[in-house]
């Protein structure tokens, strides 16, 4: 697993010189946390108690307490599944995709974002099941016969989404997983008590020979090479969970590739929102250097782009069509009632981007994290406008309607947040946050220092 | 995977070739009076071929630098010996333009939009942006915009080569001449490299942006109105991509030509580079599956009927071989072909799938274009496609081995050893892409 070579090493990390450095900063992160740690975490106890609360309360009462009725089915609950399904997106992009294309930046943060990953896929398969409202019957997804040998529909993207989202939760868990072994077997040795015993199991007996880094190498360019078309699969089989349908503003071609561009643009934001603090909190700034961040906020814009394109191309060809329901569609995102969800999504996906061309920007970290926090906001309104504005709104006006999401539904959607949160904070103690043993292939292999000319000759 | 840039990169020309030359200019006689003579015979199927040529044409060659332009905005250092062999479709593109200008003489024969304005109420509320004089402004001046900064970019990237080639063991009157034409208002080497090095920066990501814009109003301008019912979003990602597509897999074409021609050009087109190029060709063979798999099964499960008109004609009893053809060219051969490491590494096996793409994007360019115009009874394929393919055939190759034998093959000039140091070299508030518009 040569990734870098030692030059591009010493520039990425200027203030880190010795091996020894990278095990004593990064593992002082999994000792004893401090105050601002138990702050956030008491936060997001807190913040799960509310998501539990709200939900035990609609399967009490029923799915009667959300504000889904005829015509829109879907509100909140899917428009922040495919939010977190596409939060998870960059930690994959960054681990096998980067990792393919050789950029040796990706390796401070892609523990990190892998960790992001699964956590934002765990999050994201809770909603199918508090959308369903009757939550025991969720196995009814699950593809075996029933009693009377009916299958789920494998015509439904439904279906899809169920073994898409599935698929690319195992393969991101096993690739963030085997990332982590050597990792966790230098905080094993370091470790004592319960700890030790823990990290010990973790780490499969990891000594680090040469035979174990080999296939360590071999395992993971294979998963990186596996895991690259997931990218690009999960958030379009999610795309087409739309598209399939003949909803105007549903059923547009590009869905897939715009869906998976959002996807990546978001996720890297999240990364961003999420390494600030970090780097901040655990005094990282020697392996997340203002680099790491012109790097992310490069692929944010690139990816901001391609959103961006997709929408100026859908309201054009909206316009182009001449169908009055598509045209109707569109133009009742931005003129009707749900105007200002989709200005939201303009402004933080299309135009406070525009601020990432200026290297003044990208290399001030505070700027970063107010417009990755932006950018976030502005992912989650783009995915309302898709599923709300469409539906209140389809061919028959008849049958046109409002949605108004109930405060259970804004609740545990703010709820999914801090269970995000506690994952993700439980991670960077449990875990070695950034990758320990791939920074060190990075740096200067540990040379004696020569003495003197004459004690080289001597050699 | 060290990507050690040679201190030194030795000055390499493709040799001059009279025959060569002779050869493409016969292609482009005989192509012109194809051209020519079928027009007398029938105009509407030899304009048919004109377009889809030049959609091919101008698609690869544009490709090509867009691919340069990509590595450059990623400081990519691997690609060293064949970013000028990306360069070269640049030497094409004021032929694409020069080339695109008879197409501003069609009419209701090539657009059917134009008598359908009469009577199609659905057509009729398209009239802003289907009108002759619109679309001939918005195709002149995006292909203005195009072609003259993709070659401008690669004027920039050979400039400061001038300046290391003078004096160059195999320097001819050709290449002396140019490098006097280049090298006008010359500040000193240094100073050009930095001076360059800066313009590239600035221009790569807003040639990027250009680049999807154009090339959209291309694909919908010269394909998809061709049908003017349908539309869908991915046309124009599905074109362009497919160019960047023909664009890499042409500069791997020519990189494995290129290494018979000289021991240097042999030894530093390496193994390293070609199996990186192969596996970019295999990549984007990929992507052009997704986007076009992406596409279809849209269109094939909303089962629209004015939408599924276009797959529907495109895979009846008259186009389905052809259209079925096309995916197996596109994606399943190349894909079953370069999946192993080998076949990417060794010229032949990688060349004989990189020219099986290359026919399958010109086919698949004729299929967006043909099957709307087809009347029925006609013949969906002629001989007449390949002779007047001809003309643009001879034109690209001309021009791209021209600019391949007046300046250096592997560029001399190296930036990317060393980035940082000539972004330093700047003024603070000059860099980055910040400076076109920060003040």
């Amino acid at each position: 697993m040569a990734v870098g070579t030692t030059e591009r090493g010493a520039l990425t990390h200027p203030d880190v010189h010795r091996l020894d450095d990278v095990n004593r900063d990064v593992l002082k992160m999994l000792t004893v946390p401090g105050k601002g740690w138990w702050a956030l975490f008491g936060m997001c106890v807190a913040g799960v108690g509310l998501f539990l609360t709200a939900w035990f309360w609609q399967i009490y009462k029923g799915i009667g307490v959300s504000g889904l009725m005829s015509p829109v089915g879907w509100g909140v609950y899917i428009t922040t599944f495919v939010f977190w399904v596409g939060i998870a997106h960059s930690g994959t992009l960054i681990s096998a995709i980067l990792f393919l294309f050789r950029a040796p930046w990706r390796q401070s943060i892609y523990r990190a974002a892998e960790a992001m990953t699964v956590f934002a896929v765990m999050t994201a398969g809770l909603f199918p099941l508090i959308h369903v409202g009757r939550v025991w019957h969720a196995y009814w997804l699950i593809p075996y016969p029933n009693s009377r040998f009916l299958w789920p529909n494998f015509k439904s993207p439904l279906v899809w989404d169920v073994f898409a989202v599935t698929t690319y939760f195992t393969v991101s868990a096993v690739f963030f997983y085997l990332g982590t072994i050597p990792d966790v077997a230098a905080a094993r040795d370091r470790a004592t008590g319960l700890r030790r015993k823990l990290y010990s199991v973790i780490a499969l007996g990891w000594q680090g020979t040469d035979r174990q880094w080999h296939h360590f190498g071999k395992a993971y360019i294979f998963l990186a090479a596996l895991a690259t078309p997931l990218v690009l699969s999960v958030h379009s089989v999610v795309s087409w969970d739309f598209a399939m349908s003949i909803v105007p503003g549903w059923h547009a071609t590009i869905f897939a590739p715009y869906f998976v561009a959002g996807a990546i643009f978001s996720g890297v934001a999240m990364v961003i929102t999420l390494t600030v603090p970090l780097r901040k909190v655990f005094g990282l700034e020697a392996y997340l250097t203002v680099k790491h961040f012109d790097a992310m906020a490069k692929l944010c814009l690139f990816t901001s782009l391609i959103v961006f394109y997709a929408y100026l191309s859908e309201f054009f060809l909206a316009w182009y069509s001449g169908e009055d329901p598509e045209r109707h569609a569109f133009w009742n995102r931005l003129f009707g009632t749900y105007w200002w969800a989709t200005w939201t999504m303009l402004v933080c996906n299309g135009f406070v981007p525009v601020m990432l061309w200026f290297k003044r920007i990208r290399h001030s970290i505070p700027a970063l994290f107010v417009i990755s926090i932006f950018v976030n906001i502005g992912m989650w309104f783009e995915r309302y406008v898709i599923v709300v504005t469409s539906l209140h709104n389809e061919y028959e006006p008849f049958a046109w309607g409002i949605y108004r999401p109930s405060i259970v539904e804004m609740s545990i959607m703010v709820g999914s947040f801090f269970w995000f949160g506690f994952w993700f904070l439980l991670f960077t103690r449990l875990l070695p946050p950034i990758a320990i043993q791939e920074l060190k292939e990075v740096l200067p292999p540990p040379m004696r220092k020569k003495k003197s000319p004459e004690a080289a000759e001597a050699h | 995977m060290h990507h050690h840039i040679p201190s030194e990169v030795p000055v390499r020309y493709l040799p001059r070739d009279k025959t060569m030359n002779t050869v493409a200019g016969a292609m482009f006689v005989v192509g012109l009076l194809a051209f020519v003579f079928r027009l007398n015979q029938d105009s509407n199927s030899a304009w048919i071929s004109y377009v889809t040529n030049w959609m091919f044409f101008s698609s690869i060659a544009m490709g090509s630098v867009m691919f340069a332009v990509a590595t450059w905005i990623v400081k990519a250092k691997w690609n060293w010996s064949v970013r000028r062999v990306s360069q070269s479709g640049a030497a094409f593109l004021p032929i694409a333009f020069l080339l695109l200008l008879p197409m501003f003489t069609l009419g209701a024969d090539y657009f059917p939009w134009i008598d359908m304005m009469a009577t199609d109420y659905i057509v009729q509320k398209k009239a802003a942006y289907l009108n002759i004089p619109f679309l001939i402004s918005r195709n002149l001046i995006g292909a203005l915009v195009l072609f003259g900064l993709g070659t401008y970019f690669v004027y920039l990237a050979v400039r400061p080569d001038m300046g290391r080639t003078e004096g160059a063991e195999e320097d001819d009157e050709g290449r002396a001449s140019w490098r006097a034409r280049l090298t006008q208002g010359w500040m000193g080497q240094e100073q050009e490299e930095v001076s360059s090095y800066q313009r590239m920066t600035v221009m790569g990501p807003a040639l990027v942006l250009v680049y999807a814009f154009v090339m959209t109003i291309f694909s919908y301008d010269w394909a998809m109105s061709l049908e003017p019912h349908w539309f869908s979003t991915m046309f124009g990602p599905w074109y362009f991509m497919g160019a960047f597509w023909g664009g890499v897999t042409v500069t791997g074409l020519w990189s494995i030509y290129l290494r018979t021609k000289h021991k240097d050009i042999s030894n530093h087109i390496g193994l390293q580079q070609r199996h990186d190029l192969g596996k970019l060709t295999f990549a984007f063979t990929v992507f052009w599956g997704y986007l076009f798999f992406s596409q279809y099964i849209v269109i094939w499960y909303g089962k629209l009927p004015w939408e599924q008109a276009w797959i529907v004609r495109r895979s009846g009893e008259v186009w389905g071989s052809y259209s079925t053809l096309v995916v197996c060219m596109c994606f399943f051969i190349p894909f079953i072909g370069l999946i192993g490491r080998k076949p990417k590494m060794v010229p032949k096996i990688y060349g004989f799938f990189a020219s099986i793409i290359m026919v399958a994007l010109w086919l698949e360019r004729y299929g967006m274009v043909a099957p709307s115009l087809h009347h029925e009874g006609d013949p969906i394929f002629t001989i007449w496609q390949p002779l007047i393919g001809l003309m643009f055939l001879g034109l690209y190759l001309g021009s791209v081995r021209w600019f391949l034998s007046t300046f250096p093959v592997m560029q001399v000039w190296q930036p990317m050893q060393d980035p940082e140091s000539l972004e330093a070299e700047l003024p603070a508030d000059m860099q980055g892409p910040a400076a076109v518009s920060s003040d």
